[in-house]
C-alpha cells in the first residue's frame, strides 16, 4: 500500500489545486452582471438546438475497431515486458496472433469499412 | 487503511450498479456504469492486481463504454417509458427473483464460508504484476491466447457485415459511388428522423 | 504490511453485483440497458477471478480475467451492432416490442 502513497498525494495535490484555484477567484472576484456579459457569446452565434444530437453509425464502426484493436494492444504490454524471457518462441506465437488479426484488417480494407464517405 | 479503501470501493461499485439498472435516462446508465469500472479497478488494485486494473480502465471505461455511448447517441434515446400493467408485474418479478438469488448465494456461502489463506502467498517474484502475467499467459495459456485472436477476427468480421451489409465493397466490380449510394441511402432516414 | 481484506468479503460483493445484474436483465425493457447488466454480471465473474488469484496465490484468476474481457469486447461489438439493425427496422429497442419470432 505505502507505494500508492505518491499517486494519493499526486492525487489530492491535483484536487485541491483545481479546486482551490475555483473556489477561491470565486470568492474574491467581482461580479458585474449585465445582460451582454450573460450571453453565451459576446459576439458570434447563439447556439442552435440541443446537444443530444443524433450521430451517425458512422462513428459505430470505427468505435468497434477501436475496441477490437484495442483489445489486441493489451496483449502486446505482457509479451513486450517478458519478451526477453520469451525468445523465439514469443516472437512465434505473437506474429501468429498479429497474423490473424491482420487477416481482419486486410478485410476492412477490402469491405471500404475505413473510408469516410 | 485497506478496509476503509475496501469499503469505499465496494459501497461505490454497489451504489453505481444499482444505479446503472435503476435510472430511467440511458445515457446516465452509461456514465454510471463507468463509475462502477473505475471503482473495480481500485478493488483490482487493492487485491495487487495491477496490470488487470490499469486494462480495466484502458479497456472497460476507456473503450466498451465509449461504443455504448455512441450507440445511444445514435438511436438519440430520452428517457424509457416503463410503464402499464405487464411492466409493473415483470419489475417486481424481477426483484423478487434477484433477492431469492442473492439470498440463495449468502445462504451457500454460509454453509461453507470460504476463509481462504490467512496470508496471502506472495505473488510475483519477478519484476511485476505485468511480467509475471506476460510469464503465465504466453506459456500456459498459449492455445487459448491464439484462439483469442481468432475471436477477435471474427466479432470484427460480424461486425462490419452487420453494421455495413454484405453488399459492395469488397467485389472490385462494385464501384466505390455504389458504396457512397448506399450509405447515403441508409442515413437521411435515420438522420432526417430527429426527435 | 497491509493485511487482506477477507476472500469472503470479495466473493459476497461479487455475489451483489451479480445479482444487480440479473435483476437488471429480468427488470428492464431497454436493450441496451440489458446489455450494460450484462457487463456488470461479467465483471462481477471477474472480480470473483482476481480475488480467488489473490488468495491462492496463482497468476491463472488474473489471466482468465483477460480472457473474459476478450469476450466481453467481441459480444459487446457485435451485440450492439444487431441493437442497432433491430432499431433500424422496428424503430424501437424495448425487448417486449421485438417479438416477431413469436409464433
Amino acid at each position: 500500500m505505502t507505494e500508492y502513497v505518491p499517486v494519493l498525494l499526486f492525487l489530492l495535490v491535483a484536487i485541491g489545486f483545481a479546486g482551490g484555484t475555483i473556489g477561491l477567484s470565486s470568492l474574491i472576484v467581482p461580479r458585474r452582471r449585465n445582460a451582454v456579459k450573460n450571453s453565451s457569446y459576446e459576439c458570434g452565434v447563439e447556439p442552435v438546438g440541443d446537444a443530444l444530437q443524433r450521430f451517425t453509425v458512422k462513428f459505430y464502426l470505427v468505435a468497434v475497431l477501436f475496441i477490437l484493436f484495442d483489445i489486441e494492444a493489451v496483449f502486446l504490454y505482457p509479451w513486450a515486458v517478458t519478451f526477453r524471457r520469451l525468445g523465439l518462441y514469443g516472437l512465434i506465437e505473437m506474429a501468429l496472433f498479429i497474423v490473424i488479426l491482420f487477416v481482419g484488417y486486410v478485410y476492412l480494407l477490402r469491405k471500404r469499412a475505413l473510408e469516410w464517405d | 487503511m485497506t478496509l476503509a479503501l475496501f469499503a469505499a470501493f465496494a459501497a461505490l461499485l454497489v451504489g453505481c450498479s444499482l444505479m446503472v439498472i435503476l435510472h430511467r435516462n440511458p445515457v446516465a446508465s452509461a456514465l454510471f456504469l463507468v463509475l462502477a469500472f473505475c471503482s473495480l479497478a481500485g478493488l483490482y488494485l487493492l487485491l495487487h492486481a495491477e496490470f488487470v486494473a490499469m486494462v480495466q480502465v484502458i479497456v472497460y471505461a476507456g473503450a466498451i463504454m465509449v461504443l455504448f455511448l455512441f450507440v445511444i447517441m445514435y438511436l438519440n434515446l430520452r428517457h424509457d417509458v416503463e410503464q402499464g400493467i405487464a411492466v409493473a408485474v415483470r419489475r417486481g418479478a424481477g426483484w423478487i427473483l434477484g433477492i431469492l438469488l442473492l439470498a440463495e448465494t449468502v445462504a451457500f456461502f454460509k454453509g461453507r464460508w470460504a476463509e481462504g489463506p490467512v496470508s496471502a502467498p506472495d505473488l510475483a517474484p519477478v519484476a511485476g504484476n505485468t511480467q509475471a502475467i506476460g510469464q503465465v499467459l504466453y506459456t500456459r495459456y498459449l492455445f487459448p491466447f491464439e484462439i483469442t485472436s481468432v475471436l477477435l477476427l471474427v466479432a470484427m468480421v460480424g461486425a462490419v457485415v452487420i453494421a455495413k451489409g454484405r453488399g459492395p465493397g469488397l467485389h472490385p466490380a462494385a464501384p466505390a459511388a455504389d458504396a457512397a449510394a448506399d450509405a447515403k441511402a441508409a442515413a437521411p432516414d435515420h438522420a432526417g428522423g430527429e426527435a | 504490511m497491509m493485511h487482506d481484506i477477507p476472500l469472503a468479503w470479495m466473493l459476497a460483493l461479487s455475489a451483489t453485483v451479480f445479482v444487480i445484474g440479473v435483476v437488471g436483465v429480468l427488470v428492464r425493457r431497454n436493450a441496451l440497458v440489458i446489455f450494460m447488466s450484462i457487463e456488470l454480471m461479467l465483471n462481477a465473474g471477474n472480480l470473483a477471478f482476481v480475488a480467488f488469484s489473490r488468495a491462492l496465490g496463482s497468476l491463472d484468476g488474473q489471466v482468465f480475467v483477460f480472457f473474459v474481457m476478450t469476450v466481453a469486447a467481441a459480444e459487446v461489438a457485435v451485440g450492439l451492432a444487431i441493437i442497432v439493425n433491430v432499431f433500424r427496422l422496428k424503430e424501437t429497442i424495448y425487448v417486449d416490442e421485438i417479438n416477431l419470432l413469436k409464433g
